[in-house]
């Protein structure tokens, strides 16, 4: 750039001969490509090339211990998965089950909080950051917290719902409530996240529709229904985002309480993916799950996107 | 104080140069003087008797070692990675045969060691190796190849309140139907000291961890894993019953939940005084003996795992052993190392120092050797290692796999599902891992 400044207002027979080592004149030369090269460099080996590489993985069957090398089989991976393995068709399942369940709940739960903390009240700063702090804390620390609630001898879990009559529950050992036990402790870690961006949004409302609104005479439960939420819909829809693709990828929480117990009853897409490649070594059909998982989340966000698009 | 100490010490080097010199006349330890060799470590309580005494072992050969220690999970991470390399410097390292030892053999990477053993001018005439435990040395063998020596040795055995079965005059059991009785009989009387109720039994429930204490089971009901020819026996009738065996004591007088216990959640049970009985591996005895966080300490005693109705035993015999890659360019100085860290002395200060829970009998039959352990426990576990059986894992190469849909099984039981169809699928998963894993 500097040169072909310098080449229009000087003309060239003027120039003087430019002085340095061949490296700097290069520098000169490719300012653009010189200063990002290294962010690219790193991106490609540490992003790119894994994920082209578990792509390549997924086509092949390949048992990390043995000494044979990768053998290619196309889709029989893929094949596998869809029509032999009960496994994985259950983690399929129960992955979707976990993530419509929490997020539901957090949404929820997240929205009404931040509708409250909007409101002006004695001590409002010292309640939102009350609010925030699950959000903070180490995922494996909570989980195991959790997992000493929910111990069907010693927990205090029993004890609360037999407070109303219910119980007691065996909870993350019982195969149907494992996975609702489970949302509910992302529920109590990740609510947070939707309170905070809801408040966000809800900071940014014009408040020139709710005037007219009251001059029209309307309640508040119709402002609510009318005004607020519509106009909250965009903010709300990038929360549910972030949630869905988090919750489809769960993995922390759910490993350390269960481990995917009991039995297979709680074993997410990822849970069993791990499974696979880091405990059985069958690294090829553990990239395609890799890779359907990807599909997955990314066919969630696309969809979400759409609809968040489309609508407004 | 000092001069005492100078005393000792001056003893100490005297007594040892008197001994390598009086084995020395009859066996040559410095054959390989000045080699270097690498050993690699699993962070274990037998790594943390023998490391003290690994200067004695460079003093006695003239070798040099590196001892390398890494967390169990590093552990093993670093010697697959090592070993698949093929280019490993190892020359002897810490090794579990039950559950990697197939998978090692086949893929060539242990240096077998009964050429060296039978070899007169590399083993010496005192290091007796029919003094090992029998089943301990069959432990150590994969493919009919020695991998080693043994280092330490658990059994599934059973843990039991005797206080309680004594207030309660119930018999401890000896049999599979004793053991039923003695859980259906206990289970819901007071236990604890402030007369809480508590379990008739408390076990491992959880998917694939439970798979190694049911193999007790599964072994005292007369059953397998695999039959003779490699098909697998999961679902023959003495392993159903053994799966529902299983399940049944947990799901009737066993905590509830009990599909989520792994060792330590099983033990914090027993050891908080709510379980009458608990049948898991006897190397948990320090954590049940652990005054800082046990309730129960002193009050249990430690006794064989029952036997079958036809007499089978349920001992199992889980060994940790030192291997030996086949990559190693030190193999004979790597064997005279195994050979040093599993003779007689050795074996004898880790237990009487530790309480490791060494291998060889006469260390066991040596009051001062078995001091450091209950002595219930040094009794039941010399002779669970002789009638026991090596199998606490499937022989298998996918360890983990078929542990796994095995471990389904044993949860399904626990629930009180279909167990005879939860073990036909586990035997068509079995297969089909086998198949995939071991085609040749």
């Amino acid at each position: 750039m500097a040169n072909e400044i310098r080449a229009q207002k000087i003309p060239a027979w003027v120039t003087p001969p430019r002085r340095g080592s061949a490296w700097s004149l290069f520098v000169e030369d490719h300012p653009v490509l010189v200063f990002t090269l290294p962010a690219v460099v790193v991106v490609f080996i540490l992003m790119v090339f894994p994920v082209f590489y578990t792509v390549y993985m997924s086509l092949h069957s390949w048992f990390a211990s043995s000494l044979t090398g990768p053998e290619f089989i196309g889709l029989q991976n893929f094949k596998r998965a869809f029509t032999q393995d009960e496994r994985f068709r259950n983690a399929i399942w129960l992955t979707l089950y976990f993530t419509v369940l929490a997020t539901a709940l957090q949404l929820v739960l997240g929205v009404s909080l931040a509708l409250l903390l909007n409101r002006p009240f004695r001590g409002k700063g010292f309640f939102r950051s009350i609010f925030l702090l699950p959000m903070v804390a180490t995922p494996v620390a909570i989980a195991l917290v959790w997992m000493m609630m929910y111990n069907p001898t010693l927990g205090v879990m029993n004890y609360l719902v037999g407070l109303v009559g219910l119980g007691p529950y065996t909870w993350v050992s019982d195969v149907h409530l494992v996975i609702p036990a489970l949302a509910v402790v992302d529920t109590w870690e990740w609510t947070p996240l939707i309170t905070l961006i809801t408040l966000a949004g809800l900071a940014t409302l014009p408040l020139e529709p709710y005037e007219s609104a009251l001059i029209d005479g309307a309640t508040p439960a119709q402002m609510f229904w009318r005004i607020t939420l519509p106009l909250l819909r965009p903010t709300i829809m990038v929360a549910l985002l972030f949630r869905s693709i988090d919750c489809l990828k769960t993995f922390d929480i759910i490993y350390v309480m269960t481990a995917g117990g009991p039995g297979f009853a709680s074993e997410t897409l990822n849970v069993y993916t791990f499974q696979v490649g880091l405990f059985y070594f069958h690294i090829g059909y553990a990239c395609s799950l890799l890779v359907i998982l990807f599909a997955l989340v990314l066919g969630v966000s696309l969809i979400l996107i759409k609809v968040r698009r489309g609508a407004w | 104080m000092r001069i005492l100490r100078t005393f000792l010490s001056l003893g100490l080097v005297f007594g040892l140069a008197l001994a390598s010199s009086a084995q020395a006349a009859q066996f040559n330890w410095q054959q390989f003087k000045g080699t270097q060799l690498r050993v690699l470590l699993n962070k274990h309580p037998w790594q943390a008797g023998i490391e003290p005494h690994l200067k004695d072992f460079e003093a006695l050969t003239g070798m040099k070692l590196i001892a390398e220690v890494y967390p169990e999970d590093q552990f093993r991470a670093k010697t697959l990675v090592e070993l698949t390399s093929g280019a490993s410097s190892i020359d002897v390292f810490m090794t579990m045969p039950a559950q990697e030892g197939l998978k090692y053999m086949r893929a060539g990477w242990y240096q077998p060691v009964d050429e060296f053993l039978k070899d007169a001018s590399l083993t010496a005439p005192d290091y007796n190796w029919n003094d090992f435990l029998d089943k301990t040395r069959d432990a150590m063998v994969a493919e009919g190849k020695l991998i080693g020596p043994p280092i330490q040795v658990e059994n599934v055995a059973l843990m039991y309140r005797k206080d309680v079965f004594q207030k309660y005059n119930v018999k401890v059991p000896t049999t599979l139907d004793e053991l039923e009785a003695a859980a259906k009989a206990l289970n819901g009387k007071a236990m604890t000291d402030d007369g809480q109720p508590g379990f008739g039994i408390v076990n491992r429930g959880k998917r694939a961890a439970a798979t190694s204490m049911f193999a007790g089971m599964l072994h005292a009901m007369g059953g397998t894993w695999l039959t003779p020819n490699r098909e697998p026996a999961i679902n023959s009738e003495e392993a159903i019953k053994a799966l529902d065996m299983w399940g049944r004591l947990l799901r009737l007088y066993g905590p509830p939940g009990s599909e989520n216990n792994h060792w330590y959640e099983a033990s914090s049970i027993f050891s908080q005084g709510k379980a009458a009985m608990y049948t898991d591996a006897n190397s948990l005895w320090p954590v049940i003996e652990d005054p800082q966080k046990s309730k129960v300490v002193g009050k249990v005693g430690y006794a064989l795992f029952p036997r079958g109705p036809k007499g089978h035993s349920g001992s199992t015999v889980a060994v940790w052993g030192l291997g030996m890659p086949k990559t190693s360019k030190n193999q004979k100085a790597a064997w005279l190392f195994m050979q040093w860290a599993t003779n007689h002395d050795q074996v004898f200060k880790v237990q009487s120092e530790k309480g490791v829970l060494g291998c060889r009998d006469s260390v066991w039959k040596d009051p001062k050797g078995k001091a450091k352990v209950p002595a219930d426990l040094a009794e039941s576990l010399a002779q669970g290692s002789k009638v026991g059986t090596p199998l606490w894992n499937p022989p298998v190469v996918a360890v983990a796999e078929v542990r796994d849909a095995v471990g389904a099984a044993i949860v399904t039981s626990i629930q009180g599902g279909d167990v005879r169809a939860a073990a036909n699928k586990a035997a068509a998963d079995m297969k089909r891992i086998m198949a995939e894993t071991e085609k040749k």
